[in-house]
């Protein structure tokens, strides 16, 4: 039996979630030697050394200008082409948005179904039975494949890796023929998120404004304040209805859930389902002209008054304290 | 023509235009048959009712006066005129025969006439609402084809009219002709000689060619309504409208385990029956609140569509073959996705479509087998079972809305209260929202009323959760309180939430759980009326909306109502009572991203052209959703629960 793993990488390394796919269809190997795969633009680029004490007897690296970036269809035709070589039984990929993309498009080459984020995996007659995640985490599934190649993606975080005491796999290089379509598709620019780095969910402060920052311009008070303190920019679902800023800033139930430090919650009235979203805040800190905002009810620290007059005393009072 | 010759003529013409009806409605009725089973036998009664009140009645469509009268024109002059289609077939084969007694009955022609005028008249109107007034709703609807069939209904009744007057005119009319006013003025129109004769038999055969052109043209059209509206008025729901078909997931049979609707064959046979008598009429259309804002959703589009993949797919797949996915291949996902679940569709439609079951049916394939939903919402699904409410709050601070309230909190083995007051879970955690709990329970319990609530043994229903799609955490979350419920000996229950009020009273019998539950603006208004409540009247003017779930699914209209005239001048809205419109938070929607326009500034854009100062509700997500609105919209408007509004009339106005 031939299993063969695609993996992603970067800087020599490979991610967590490839390597839990390692270990995925070791276990489905019935813990034999499995293969790897992974493209990049040459193969001194190949994580050979990081798979030391993988259980990768040899990792498969497609090399060519198509792979040079991030270009999944390309990627797919690379693994579809080494599967057919190898016979591989099953084809195994990390559960992770890009993984899953792969693995759709090596599907759909083959018109296979892709059983996605696997925690468990076994060959049964003439195909295999899966364990996977379902509803959002709530559910477990056992599924029965049918195909003479199994193709599927691991759950991340679900299946624990555990070294081996092998070695370094065998590094064979090859270039797949890649069709024009395929070469079509890949990475051309990439553009920063508009918080300047610091994303919401590992920011340590975020300030948030609400329907009281009153525009897109509203929210300069906002970001100037965010910057002294090195935090990140959040909204409210009434900011993100009225287009004065992305859904990705958003707070909320429906948004992004956050766990800083500090949350400053400015002209925000505090739905519950915005509360829902920075429930995991230590203190909040909640800027409102509104005496009866029920967002008080929830913060530890508040201020009665218009967020357009505080912010901008309160940078203007922190940039004196850093110049004193 | 010989008798004799035209007899076979008509018997050539009769088997093959009957041939060509039989075997579309032989291949109609096998796609229905593929259909999954839903029972809808029982309530004779109530289906005898239905067809009389919708179908002959015509209820339905009067709701909209003047199309309404331009169609019962068109179906009473059809139904009056059903004989003399027998007539006329008789005729062709020798203009001296006719039906025995009914042919020769002068009152029988005098409504003819009358009929075959105002078919005429309803037919131009058509044509008139449809080329001059062009209402919106038709948009996406077979326009030509509808103005092929007025055609045809048009033709029909001139024909049927001209052959009466040449029939006058030759002197071999069966009846007297004084009692045919219409036909008898034509017919002093028309040239005496040899061709009368001619021009009878062309016009009994044009008369009788067109019916049977029309019979074969029928079951490939929209038209079909004709042969399927009654049927599917008969099988229509007798359940009340909020409450969902449930899944049973404990079936023995795996390959009968239905999780909603993937392809076409996992369709019940009253939704393929529903999309068989669909006539694009788009009443639905015109109701959606997710159209009104310029969304995806269409329920005519969406009935369409399924209709579509039945004609497209049905056949292969009676012939052994596979059917592919509804979504997105005959509707999309916004579609089904857009939907507030408010069965403002089902309610205008003449036709008994049930619109919502077929969008929940989408959704739960979607959910359940593919787990593909808006992403945003899953918090929400797995809140529901894991925390117990839709927020992921922790279930300690359920009860501490009533803090400082004298509200007993029902331990295991208490003694059950007069009337147990089911919170919910935006009365209980949302800050807006509990200023109505501790106005209903200051209320209830001024009036005297033994009441108490469960504090942290209260558990979401799973109403949000169930028209997600997600009925498996539905049903967890049901039989969980029903237990509750039954432990407790709840008999009598208040909620403040139409949707808990709607899924304890409608959906938790299918789950053994049986139980009076009243809606806190029913139980106020009764102690008004009983006098344990004193009203001090006001003169502030208050608008008050309906909530979905209290009015048009469970005909709660008059109680809040009630309250309001008590405490303020009320103002309607335009869209008020059953034929309310949706504030934008139900079928989950609370939990989803909102794409286009906002429903809740619709609808607060309408209160406030009344002038009210105050906008009064009657449900949770209604007070978040509109007092939202009115902050978006800018509306000088205050959002208030009846409960909250009535309780400051009692404490002297704030």
């Amino acid at each position: 039996m031939t299993v063969l793993v695609y993996l992603e990488h970067a800087d020599g390394d490979v991610d967590e979630p490839s390597l839990q796919g390692i270990a995925l269809a070791r276990s489905f190997a019935g813990g034999a030697a499995v293969q790897a795969v992974v493209a990049c633009a040459d193969d001194v680029r190949a994580p050979t050394r990081a798979l030391a004490g993988s259980g990768v007897a040899t990792l498969h690296a497609a090399v060519g200008e198509p792979f040079a970036s991030y270009a999944p269809p390309a990627v797919a035709e690379a693994i579809v082409e080494l599967a057919g070589r190898l016979g591989a039984t099953a084809v195994v990929g990390p559960g992770t948005e890009r993984g899953n993309e792969v693995m759709a498009h090596v599907g759909a080459l083959l018109d296979l179904p892709v059983a996605a984020n696997c925690v468990a995996a076994a060959p049964a007659d003439g195909g295999a039975e899966v364990t996977r995640v379902r509803w959002g985490g709530s559910l477990l599934e056992v599924a029965r494949l049918h195909t003479a190649t199994t193709l599927l993606t691991v759950q991340p975080h679900a299946v624990p890796f555990e070294s081996t005491a092998d070695g370094e796999p065998a590094l064979e290089g090859f270039t797949p023929s890649v069709s024009d379509a395929a070469g079509q598709v890949r990475v051309v620019d990439r553009v920063g998120a508009s918080t300047g780095g610091i994303s919401l969910t590992d920011a340590k402060v975020v300030v948030s404004g609400g329907r009281g920052a009153g525009s897109t311009e509203g929210f300069g008070v906002v970001e100037e304040l965010a910057g002294l303190l090195g935090g990140a920019v959040g909204c409210s679902r009434a900011v993100t209805m009225a287009g004065w800023r992305p859904h990705t800033d958003q707070v909320g139930q429906t948004g992004t859930k956050i766990a800083p430090d500090l949350y400053i919650a400015c002209g925000i009235s505090g739905a519950t389902q915005h509360m829902a979203g920075c429930k995991g805040a230590k203190r909040i800190l909640a800027i409102n002209s509104d005496r009866e905002a029920p967002i008080l009810a929830s913060a530890d620290y508040a201020v009665i008054g218009d967020m357009h007059e505080i912010l901008p005393a309160l940078s203007a009072a922190i940039r004196a304290a850093r110049s004193s | 023509m010989s008798t004799a010759a035209s007899a076979v003529a008509l018997l050539i013409v009769l088997s093959v235009a009957g041939g060509l009806f039989a075997r579309r409605a032989h291949l109609l009725y096998r796609i229905v048959r593929l259909g999954k089973p839903v029972d809808r036998s029982g309530e004779v009664g109530r289906r005898v009712r239905n067809e009389a009140t919708d179908v002959l009645g015509q209820r339905k469509l009067l709701q909209r006066l003047g199309p309404g009268l331009v169609h019962a024109f068109i179906f009473w002059g059809f139904v009056v005129l059903l004989p003399t289609i027998v007539m006329a077939l008789l005729g062709a084969v020798d203009p001296d025969w006719t039906l025995p007694w009914l042919g020769h009955q002068g009152w029988f022609f005098l409504l003819v006439d009358v009929f075959c005028v105002l078919v005429l008249v309803g037919v131009v109107s058509a044509f008139l609402i449809r080329k001059v007034q062009r209402p919106p709703r038709f948009e996406g609807s077979h326009l030509g084809e509808a103005d092929l069939i007025l055609g045809l209904i048009a033709l029909i009744v001139t024909t049927l009219l001209l052959w009466h007057a040449s029939q006058i005119a030759l002197g071999i009319n069966e009846w007297p002709a004084d009692w045919s006013p219409v036909s008898n003025a034509i017919s002093t129109l028309m040239s005496q000689g040899e061709w009368l004769e001619t021009r009878e038999r062309i016009f009994v055969w044009a008369h009788v060619l067109t019916i049977l052109g029309f019979l074969v043209y029928l079951p490939y059209s929209k038209h079909l309504h004709i042969a399927t509206a009654g049927l599917n008025v008969w099988f229509g729901r007798t359940r009340r409208r909020g409450r969902l078909e449930p899944l049973d997931f404990e079936v023995e049979d795996e390959a009968a385990l239905r999780l909603g609707s993937g392809t076409l064959v996992d369709m019940t046979w009253k939704q393929m029956l529903d999309t068989l008598s669909c006539t694009e009429c788009g009443r639905c259309q015109d109701a959606c609140p997710a159209w009104a804002t310029g969304k995806a959703l269409s329920p005519k589009l969406l009935v369409m569509g399924l209709r579509d993949r039945l004609f497209e797919e049905g056949p292969s797949v009676l012939a052994g073959g596979e059917a592919s996915p509804l979504v997105p291949g005959a509707v999309t996902d916004d579609v089904v996705w857009d939907c507030v679940t408010c069965g403002a569709c089902v309610r205008e439609c003449p036709v008994s479509i049930e619109h919502v079951d077929h969008i929940v049916d989408l959704r739960r394939h979607l959910v359940m087998v593919e787990s593909r939903f808006p992403s945003e919402a899953g918090t929400m699904l797995r809140d529901v079972g894991r925390s117990s409410n839709p927020w992921g709050k922790a279930q300690g601070e359920r009860a501490s809305w009533a803090d400082g309230l004298d509200v007993r909190v029902l331990e295991p083995g208490d003694p059950p209260p007069d009337v147990l007051y089911w919170v919910g879970c935006a009365a209980s955690f949302d800050e807006r929202a509990r200023e109505s709990a501790r106005a209903t329970a200051t209320l209830l319990l001024r009036a005297g009323l033994d009441v108490a609530i469960l504090g942290p043994r209260e558990s979401c229903t799973g109403d949000p959760a169930r028209r997600m799609g997600d009925e498996y955490t539905f049903q967890a979350q049901a039989q969980q309180n029903v237990a509750t419920l039954d432990e407790a000996g709840a008999t009598r229950i208040v909620t403040s939430c139409p949707h808990c009020f709607n899924t304890i009273g409608n959906e938790y019998g299918d789950f053994g759980g049986s139980y009076e539950v009243v809606h806190h603006t029913e139980l106020l208004a009764e102690l008004l009326r009983d006098g344990r409540l004193e009203a001090p009247g006001g003169d502030a003017e208050i608008t008050y909306h309906d909530s979905c779930y209290l009015a048009r699914h469970n005909d709660v209209v008059g109680a809040p109502r009630e309250i309001v005239s008590r405490i303020g001048k009320p103002l309607e809205m335009a869209r008020n009572g059953k034929r309310t419109f949706c504030c934008g938070a139900g079928g989950a929607h609370m939990w989803m991203e909102e794409r286009g326009a906002a429903i809740n500034e619709e609808r607060v854009r309408e209160a406030a052209a009344t002038g009210a100062e105050t906008l009064a509700v009657a449900c949770p997500f209604c007070t978040m959703m509109l007092d939202d609105g009115v902050k978006q919209a800018g509306a000088g408007m205050r959002v208030a629960d009846v409960s909250v509004l009535l309780a400051e009339a009692l404490d002297g106005g704030r």
